[in-house]
């Protein structure tokens, strides 16, 4: 599988693009473009080399301590390396010794590794079964046996895991929901789904919801860098009624420049129009045969020409005719209590048709305990 | 004349009964002494008790168990290719921890059942994680080569040390391995774990079996339906200074020498240490050695409501005590009580009301 002589350096943005077009599925949060995203943190374009073959890549962020020269390096939902390895340790250890020599008191990855699975079913007998209140409690539909090698394997080479809740930023999410867009078994296993098909796996007010749109006439369409701003609008007054702290404008502009600048097709914006009003907007992401649904936006008035479902389901259709594999709703909690303000977006989700997906977490390794320690203090701290 | 065991039958059944009502698919561990009451008796209780699976340590125990239980039989020590007793029948489960076992069992022809152990963190036996994992690959067959279906795999153990903190973290870490071997199966055997740990690991791993296996808990968990009677076989009053016994030791002071039964053969007077470290437990024990220096070391035997001095010590089937001028002094033929370790006691009788 992979020769114990793996040696890691660092590489160039191209090269890092190059190692990601090889690859079917991987983070846009691992692309050379997200790097420029976070721009107020130091970045590291990294590579892993089996000889002079690159085999690997990793995007570092550095987040340095308050008052020290020292840095917690961060791969979010990464590296892109080969997780199916028996000898993780082969692809880990010489990343650490790289990082620690570049300053680095602590590292914290997030394996793009599924460990459970949930299918719309589950989640939703979960969610009308009193005793049950997370996801956890419900049997999953599978549980994924190479996810749960990579996390042994992780425990074994000394790694920690992170709470989900709390913590650095709180990380990225564990629990997310995927509609998987090609069959995964039966003999039709690979083939990609059609659109009567995934329609037939929503829920009936889905449906109901995407027809309604249509027959509303809600009229989506791409928009290009200058249409931004309309997004930004609506989503600063999303933000104002769902009560989350929106992002400037110019992180959108930012996201949206680097990321395009990177693969033509990597970022798009969807604008839902109701007789020239803008009911709803949403940004689609795209790496590989992986399609995020990364940030939404909808108005209050008009809700019943149901914009948000006839973006969602635009940006599927688009997804599902570049050849995607996965169209990706990204987080949401475990919790299944029905008192839970956060059960709402897993219903809306659930009505998808797709699957809920728990991921391998964040974990970290401390290089240098003391460093690491006073970090996790600062942490805790300021986390309350 | 014996060291008997007198059970109050209907108090320990109704507490059978209510272990196995309250704690869904225990498996009962029979082994060794049978915890003072035999084998063969635990099996046919465990016959009683309606359960499909009983365990023992070793396999010359499943002859005594399966005598009287019609169920399964799991061997609790790994199966090494060393073992001359070990036995083979469709009954029989075998506790493997090594790959190089699993692979000599699979290259039988006639099916036996397993158990796989994982080593959990009091490192007695069992697979390792990665050596869990290659188990799984082995039992899956690699592309191309037979699959060694002759295998019956039962399910996982996992044998927890006894600690007062939490399992739970070391559970879960091991259940990740489990998952991660991806075994042909969702069965979980666990000793020593809490119900609440076991009902949260249930709620945790609800696609996952948990049959939790019981030996103390069960069998002694009614202590006050059980009591331990020696029979006083002789009484002799003694002056200060009068001889007496194997190594003609004189009597510090007047009283009475009693030679009751019980002895080294049944196990009294002989003491496996302890398992508790505290400084109480220590300063118990110095305390002991200080009695024993003097020539007094207490007994197990309880008279007038007390634990008395062993006037020497125990003889392979009897044992001498001094009785001190001024306490009650039974009679030949009367029971005394005596305090036992029934993991280590044979009886010589076992009444059952």
């Amino acid at each position: 599988m992979t020769s114990p002589a793996l040696t890691v350096r660092t590489i160039t943005p191209d090269e890092h693009l190059a190692l990601l077009r090889t690859q079917r599925s991987a983070s846009f949060l691992q692309t050379p473009a997200w790097g420029q995203v976070k721009s107020e943190w130091r970045r590291e374009s990294l590579g892993w080399f089996d000889g002079g073959r690159l085999v690997g890549a990793g995007l570092v962020l550095y987040r340095q301590l308050p008052k020290v020269k020292r840095y917690l390096a961060y791969l979010p939902e990464g590296p892109v390396i080969d997780w199916s390895s028996e000898q993780l340790g082969d692809w880990l250890t010489p990343m650490t010794a790289h990082l620690k020599r570049k300053g680095a008191f602590g590292v914290r990855i997030g394996p793009p590794v599924v460990t459970r699975r949930w299918s719309a079913d589950a989640v939703k007998q979960g969610v009308a079964d009193e005793g049950v209140t997370r996801l956890g409690e419900v049997p999953p539909t599978e549980r994924s046996p190479q996810g749960a090698r990579v996390v042994s394997q992780l425990q074994e080479l000394g790694w920690r895991p992170q709470a989900v809740e709390g913590g650095f930023a709180a990380g990225q999410p564990q629990f997310n929901f995927q509609i998987p867009l090609r069959h995964r078994d039966g003999e039709q296993a690979g083939e990609p789904r059609t659109e009567d098909e995934l329609l037939k796996g929503m829920n009936q007010q889905w449906r109901r919801n995407i027809k309604k749109a249509a027959k509303a006439g809600v009229e989506v369409s791409q928009g290009a860098e200058q249409d931004l701003k309309a997004f930004h609008d609506l989503y600063v007054h999303t933000a104002e009624r769902d009560h989350f702290t929106p992002r400037p404008l110019s992180y959108f502009e930012t996201m949206f420049r680097a990321l395009n600048a990177e693969e033509p097709d990597r970022i798009k914006l969807f604008l839902g129009r109701h007789e020239g009003d803008l009911v709803a907007a949403t940004i689609l992401v795209r790496v590989g045969g992986h399609t995020w649904y990364s940030y939404g936006a909808s108005s209050t008035e008009k809700r019943d020409v149901r914009g948000s479902n006839a973006v969602q389901w635009a940006m599927i259709q688009d997804a599902l005719a570049a050849g995607a594999d996965v169209y990706d709703l990204r987080g949401i909690t475990d919790t299944l209590d029905p008192d839970d303000s956060h059960v709402g977006l897993i219903q809306f989700k659930v009505g998808t048709g797709g699957e809920a997906v728990e991921y391998a977490g964040e974990w970290d390794l401390p290089l240098r305990p003391l460093l690491y320690k006073a970090f996790s203090l600062y942490m805790a701290r300021r986390g309350r | 004349m014996s060291l008997s065991l007198y059970v109050d039958g209907d108090r320990w059944r109704a507490h059978l009964d209510h272990v196995r009502d309250t704690r869904p698919a225990i498996v009962p561990v029979v082994k060794g002494n049978g915890y003072g009451f035999g084998i063969p008796r635990l099996a046919g209780e465990a016959a009683r008790l309606g359960l499909d699976t009983v365990a023992v340590g070793m396999y010359e125990e499943v002859g005594p168990a399966r005598g009287s239980f019609p169920g399964d039989v799991m061997v609790l020590t790994p199966w090494r290719p060393f073992d001359r007793a070990a036995l083979f029948a469709p009954h029989v489960i075998h506790t493997v921890g090594r790959l190089e076992d699993l692979e000599a069992l699979a290259a039988r022809t006639d099916g036996p059942r397993v158990v796989l152990e994982r080593m959990t963190s009091m490192r007695r036996h069992g697979f390792s994680a990665s050596g869990l994992r290659e188990a799984g690959e082995l039992l899956a067959g690699t592309p191309g080569s037979p699959r060694p279906e002759r295998v019956g795999v039962e399910g996982v153990a996992l044998h927890l040390p006894i600690s007062s903190g939490s399992h739970l973290t070391e559970v879960e870490r091991l259940m990740t391995d489990v998952v991660a071997a991806d075994l042909p199966t969702r069965r979980i055997f666990v000793s020593h774990l809490t119900d609440a740990e076991t009902a949260l690991l249930r709620q945790r791993y609800p696609d996952y079996e948990f049959r939790p296996r019981i030996g103390t808990d069960l069998w002694l968990g009614e202590r006050g339906a059980l009591r331990v009677r020696a029979t006083v076989l002789d009484v002799h009053p003694v002056e200060r200074g009068d001889v007496f016994g194997y190594r003609s030791r004189t009597a510090p002071k007047a009283g009475h020498i009693l030679i009751v039964s019980g002895g080294t053969a049944h196990g009294i007077g002989l003491e496996a240490p302890t398992g508790g470290a505290t400084l109480k437990d220590r300063a118990a024990r110095v305390a002991k050695g200080g009695l024993d220096a003097a020539g007094f070391v207490r007994s197990p035997y309880t008279i007038g409501g007390k634990l008395r001095l062993f006037a020497e010590p125990p003889h392979m089937q009897a044992s001498m005590l001094f009785l001190p001028h001024g306490a009650p002094v039974p009679e030949v033929g009367d029971e005394v009580e005596v305090r036992v370790r029934f993991t280590a006691t044979s009886f010589d009788a076992t009444v059952i009301s």
